[in-house]
């Protein structure tokens, strides 16, 4: 296919903005619940990350399929750039003084250490995301579903295996599922805590 | 098959935040429009904010953002190695648009329409990164 042809086949950023700015509330409302549930484990604000998938759509840098729904679009886009920053908060750098005399900002010599984290740190971590999974089924202590539901999350079941598991209909799956995320919403607002 | 594969291969926090943001999706406009009612939930207008900030011209709106990043501890805590070049010009451009009286104290900072290599974007963020640490510091030690 010629790239004049897939060109055909993306919106232009300036059809990105009209497609945008015509969304209605509800949407707007559906793209910050999802930048706030992606910023809970990335130290980030929702209104950055937001910006920063507004901006790079209307750049061009990301571009939108014709057949995508905008928001799943946009929404493709948080996720993307919410995973690099929280590699970029994991990975750690050792910095070691000016190289010459000048000590010119550019020949400041930059280490990067080995991205895998240290034995402690890794232990620490594990510890705090051990915590804030109790924290999380001590908020369902009075739902044995929702609680088996939240540990076949945890070990990786997603779709019909998870419905499975919790032996509830596809309404009351949803329901239940919709109830997890409410109370979470509410008892973490921004980042996890233990 | 991939998504499954993915999750697998995730932390369990990580999946979970999958599973949250799939609901979201999978949630009705009515729904999300009764919960926003229920729970006071300003949302809306903090997406629609954001997207009037991207539409705005870059000076202006790398202003705005650096000035909301001083709350979020966007340039304290990040690893810049591991930021793509794009994401790193961006931050660097809005330090200096936030604060043009500290750029012009670095040596080789860049006027207007230079050109700096990769290399030394990342070289002068570490570097502002290092100093806000040790400014830092010295406020925590002067306030025992």
């Amino acid at each position: 296919m010629h790239a004049k042809d897939s060109g055909a086949l993306l919106l232009t950023p300036l059809e990105v903005k009209r497609a945008v700015s015509a969304l209605p509330r509800a949407h707007w409302l559906r793209l910050h619940k999802v930048a706030r549930a992606l910023c809970r484990n990335a130290h980030f604000e929702a209104e950055d990350l937001l910006q920063d998938a507004f901006t790079r759509a209307l750049e061009g840098s990301r571009r939108c399929a014709r057949t995508v729904n905008i928001v799943h679009f946009l929404v493709g886009v948080m996720r993307s750039i919410a995973s690099d920053w929280r590699k970029a908060c994991k990975r750690r750098l050792e910095i070691i003084g000016p190289a010459s005399p000048t000590g010119l900002l550019q020949e400041v010599v930059v280490k990067v250490r080995d991205e895998r984290p240290a034995a402690d740190d890794w232990i620490a971590s594990a510890q705090e995301a051990t915590c804030i999974k109790r924290a999380i089924l001590d908020l369902f202590a009075d739902d044995g579903v929702a609680q088996r539901m939240l540990e076949g999350i945890f070990d990786g079941m997603a779709g019909e295996e998870l419905r499975s598991l919790t032996e509830l209909s596809q309404t009351q799956f949803a329901s239940k599922r919709r109830l997890i995320r409410r109370r979470i919403d509410k008892a973490f607002p921004q980042e996890w805590k233990p | 098959m991939t998504r499954k594969k993915t999750r697998q291969q995730q932390a369990p926090l990580d999946r979970l935040t999958d599973a949250l943001v799939d609901d979201v999706l999978a949630t009705s406009d009515a729904e999300l429009l009764n919960e926003a009612q229920a729970e006071d939930d300003n949302g809306a207008a903090v997406a629609r904010r954001a997207f009037e900030r991207a539409c705005r011209p870059a000076a202006q709106r790398q202003l705005q953002t650096s000035k909301r990043q001083v709350r979020g501890r966007r340039l304290a805590g990040a690893n810049i190695r591991a930021l793509d070049p794009k994401t790193a010009r961006g931050w660097l451009d809005e330090f200096i648009a936030s604060h043009p009286e500290t750029a012009n104290k670095l040596n080789d900072a860049p006027a207007a329409g230079d050109q700096l290599s990769d290399e030394d974007v990342y070289g002068m963020l570490e570097m502002l990164q290092k100093r806000g640490a040790r400014k830092q510091k010295a406020i925590d030690q002067n306030s025992r």
